[in-house]
């Protein structure tokens, strides 16, 4: 009764399953708080109390109507908010009309890509990626383009040229990166911008889908740059599961950049969009909770300290990983060629972790720290023993 | 070349339903909304019921570390496990948790569902008039819609859907009680439905029943809906609590497998993928948690039943010609004019009345009235009807 299609992508995954049964099946024997699990980006962080309080008082208030349908764009008095948000932030003319209210980023994704490609189109995507990018492109008849970025996980230009051609619909970058911790810099930025200008006319334009899931979640004070000042056609697609701990109640937005040429068929398509694959709208609650907390986050100190304390401890044992200036995620490399087989070795001292292979990187190994700093500094000795086993 | 063509297309289709709805909320600008009378949504304007309020807000009072945290993608054991006793006793069959997939509405459920289950160029029945939104979803899954008529009374007419079915038929999707048509399938039709299908099982093709039961408590006259899960066996039912317990804005329902298929497991697997693929992920976690404690609960629908007779009675007086309505918040009148718009367009400018018409629902000819509005708007509205009756019926 399954779909051909999802039967085979089910199979090819199949060994995120075993690996995630293997770590169920330690846990019972061992007990949760003797498994260092590094596998899932789902936040032990709550949302900062200002915001539980607000959500109370919704639920509270005597207001009619609070949960109804309303347009599928969302509430006018959040979306205004938020457009507000993002002028002041970029100085750039947002309205509530480039404000669509999204079933968190997955949602926002999914509904851009609808709105933007054709059967056969395609839509580059730098790897190591998010493997979900891959099924939202096809989702929609997409064809994703995989293009190597350099060893230290940045931009590369040239290789991206090589992928464009006239079928080519977008590029999507995710910056804090998933699952590198990388931020990319102005000028690799401004250089991709270059190139997709050079590659684009009014008949053929190249959009890029910036997924800003992890844009407050920056370290060591950097800076995150702005992408609606670099490249016009861009839709920038945002989630409050992280900054706020909300991933449960999926709420997000996309953000259409006020510089976009003749814009309104976009909207339109995209407002559309959220209505046909059956969103609907974003949960009503959540989108008046989250409209006054725009500038809000939780922390992000504590994020950093355990950013810290997990890089530090790797490379004093003789991981090699490049220094995640976001997100809560490190991509050291594996010892051994072979990921997954590192990924086994490794459950045998008790820690869980996802092989580069989950992300289209071969020999590198995926670390969610958005954990207990406890678990982070009592998985020390496991890991130094692991490293140390494997290289006799 | 900024959008995709096949969106823009599906777009072009539909523009004359937005033109009509700017019409109507010009209308409301300068005639005020008081003296407006827009019978075109399908957005109840009731409110929950208190209890389950109070119930969010002692969650929030006392809360559970982690609760707005992701959980597993077809939602918290507990509560399908609520669901499960209570589909249990409902449907008198052996429900578990594992037959409880939590979704974001029937929307997000039916697209998930379809995602699952269809193959590019697989068919799905879908009897008519329908909710239009069907056919988006149907063929954002690479799906072909294949549209069987219903009979005068907008029951299952079972030889079109035979005629219909051909070896790429994967499932049929019926809606009862029915948008647009207020109708609740016959049981009778529904077992002549089942024994078709079992002869197409028996020479090798499984054809399943998706029903989309999101108006499943708002049946008038104390008329009990069929059991469908008794009827048939490979049945998937996705259900929302946009209606039963006013919550459209909040995105929760959930889907129900029936025990009798084999593969649920498997299916349940599919859909998890499908949830994380289309961008569902899992259904709001909120709302989740609280709706397990009020699957025996609804609205009020004395108060449907009460603005259902009245505005059928004043139809009927107003020389309209119209099936009774046995459930959900519609009625579907036959429009006096041979186009329908044409006579929208008229109410709309005569008596301000907005409706939609029929082609919105694959059936011109007819017109469709939500009043799922304050009692006191469709008794203001009843001189309108009886004038346009008036003018444009004529009496036999």
């Amino acid at each position: 009764m399954i779909s051909k299609k999802i039967s085979e992508s089910m199979k090819g995954s199949s060994w995120i399953r075993a690996m995630f049964e293997e770590g169920e099946r330690l846990k019972k024997v061992y007990g949760d708080e003797n498994i260092f699990d590094f596998t899932l980006g789902n936040p032990i962080t709550e949302p900062p109390k200002a915001l539980k309080k607000e959500l109370a008082r919704l639920i509270g208030s005597e207001k009619k109507g609070m949960h109804r349908y309303m347009t599928n764009s969302g509430y006018e008095e959040v979306r205004e908010e938020i457009a507000a948000f993002h002028r002041e932030r970029t100085g750039l003319p947002f309205t509530k009309d480039h404000i669509i209210m999204t079933v968190g980023s997955a949602g926002g994704i999914n509904i851009t890509l609808k709105a933007l490609i054709d059967p056969g189109d395609e839509v580059i995507v730098l790897n190591p990626f998010f493997v979900e990018f891959k099924f939202y492109i096809e989702n929609h008849g997409g064809t994703m383009r995989l293009v190597e970025t350099k060893e230290d996980f940045h931009l590369d230009i040239e290789a991206i040229k090589n992928a464009i051609n006239e079928k080519t619909k977008a590029i999507i970058i995710n910056s804090p990166n998933n699952p590198t911790g990388v931020i990319y810099d102005e000028d690799e930025l401004k250089s991709l911008a270059s190139l997709l200008r050079k590659h684009t006319s009014d008949k053929h334009r190249i959009f890029v889908i910036s997924d800003e899931a992890y844009r407050k979640i920056i370290y060591d004070g950097a800076s995150l740059p702005d992408i609606f000042k670099i490249y016009e056609d861009t839709v920038a697609i945002m989630s409050h599961s992280k900054d706020l701990a909300l991933p449960g109640e999926r709420i997000g937005y996309i953000t259409i950049s006020p510089m976009i040429k003749d814009a309104q068929p976009l909207i339109d398509a995209a407002i559309f969009a959220n209505r046909i694959l059956g969103f609907i709208n974003a949960p009503a609650t959540m989108q008046r909770l989250v409209k006054d907390f725009q500038k809000n986050s939780v922390d992000i100190e504590d994020y950093q300290k355990k950013r810290d304390a997990i890089y530090n401890m790797l490379t004093d044992l003789g991981y090699e990983a490049v220094k995640p200036l976001g997100a809560f995620y490190i991509f050291p490399k594996s010892p051994i060629e072979d990921d997954i087989e590192f990924i086994k070795h490794l459950q045998r001292y008790h820690i869980l972790a996802v092989p580069g292979a989950g992300f289209g990187r071969r020999g590198y190994f995926r670390l969610a720290y958005c954990v207990e700093m406890d678990v982070i500094e009592r998985s020390a000795s496991y890991f130094k023993e692991a490293i140390r086993d494997i290289r006799q | 070349m900024l959008v995709s063509e096949s969106i823009k297309k599906q777009m072009e289709e539909t523009g004359w339903i937005r033109r009509m709805f700017e019409e109507g909320i010009n209308m409301k600008k300068i005639h005020g909304d008081m003296n407006v009378f827009d019978f075109s949504l399908g957005n109840p304007f009731i409110e929950p019921p208190e209890q389950l309020i109070r119930t969010i807000i002692d969650t929030l009072n006392d809360p559970v570390p982690g609760m707005h945290r992701y959980m597993p993608n077809n939602g918290y054991e507990e509560v399908r496990e609520e669901i499960a006793v209570y589909l249990k006793d409902f449907y008198n069959m052996p429900f578990t948790s594992d037959h409880v997939y939590m979704t974001a509405g029937s929307a997000g459920g039916i697209n998930i569902l379809l995602k699952s289950m269809l193959n590019p160029g697989d068919e799905v029945i879908v009897p008519t008039p329908y909710f239009m939104e069907y056919r988006y979803y149907i063929e954002s899954h690479g799906g072909v819609i294949r549209l069987a008529s219903t009979d005068e009374d907008f029951q299952l007419d079972i030889e079109k859907i035979n005629s219909t079915i051909t070896p790429k038929t994967k499932a049929i999707l019926i809606n009862s009680p029915n948008n647009p048509t207020g109708v609740v399938y016959e049981e009778e039709r529904l077992r002549e439905l089942a024994s078709l299908l079992s002869e197409y099982r028996k020479r090798g093709q499984k054809i399943y029943i998706i029903s989309d039961d999101a108006y499943r408590k708002l049946v008038f006259d104390n008329i009990k809906l069929p059991n469908i899960f008794k009827i048939y066996d490979l049945v998937i039912s996705a259900t929302s609590h946009s209606k039963d317990l006013a919550l459209p804005g909040e995105r929760i329902g959930y889907i129900a497998i029936s025990p009798k298929i084999k593969e649920a497991g498997s299916l349940v697997t599919a859909l998890m993928f499908s949830s994380r693929a289309l961008g569902f992920v899992n259904a709001p976690a909120l709302f989740q948690r609280v709706i397990g404690k009020f699957q025996r609960n609804s609205v009020d629908i004395m108060d449907y039943q009460q603005k259902r007779d009245f505005i059928y009675n004043t139809l009927i007086e107003a020389g309209f010609e119209c099936v009774k309505p046995r459930g959900a918040f519609y009625a579907f009148p036959k429009s006096p004019m041979k186009d329908e718009l044409k006579f929208v367009k008229i109410m709309q400018e005569e008596e301000r009345i907005l409706v939609v018409p029929g082609r919105g629902f694959g059936k011109p000819g007819y017109f469709r009235i939500a009043y799922c509005v304050p009692f006191d708007k469709i008794a203001r509205a009843a001189d309108g009807f009886k004038n346009i009756g008036k003018r444009y019926i004529k009496k036999g």
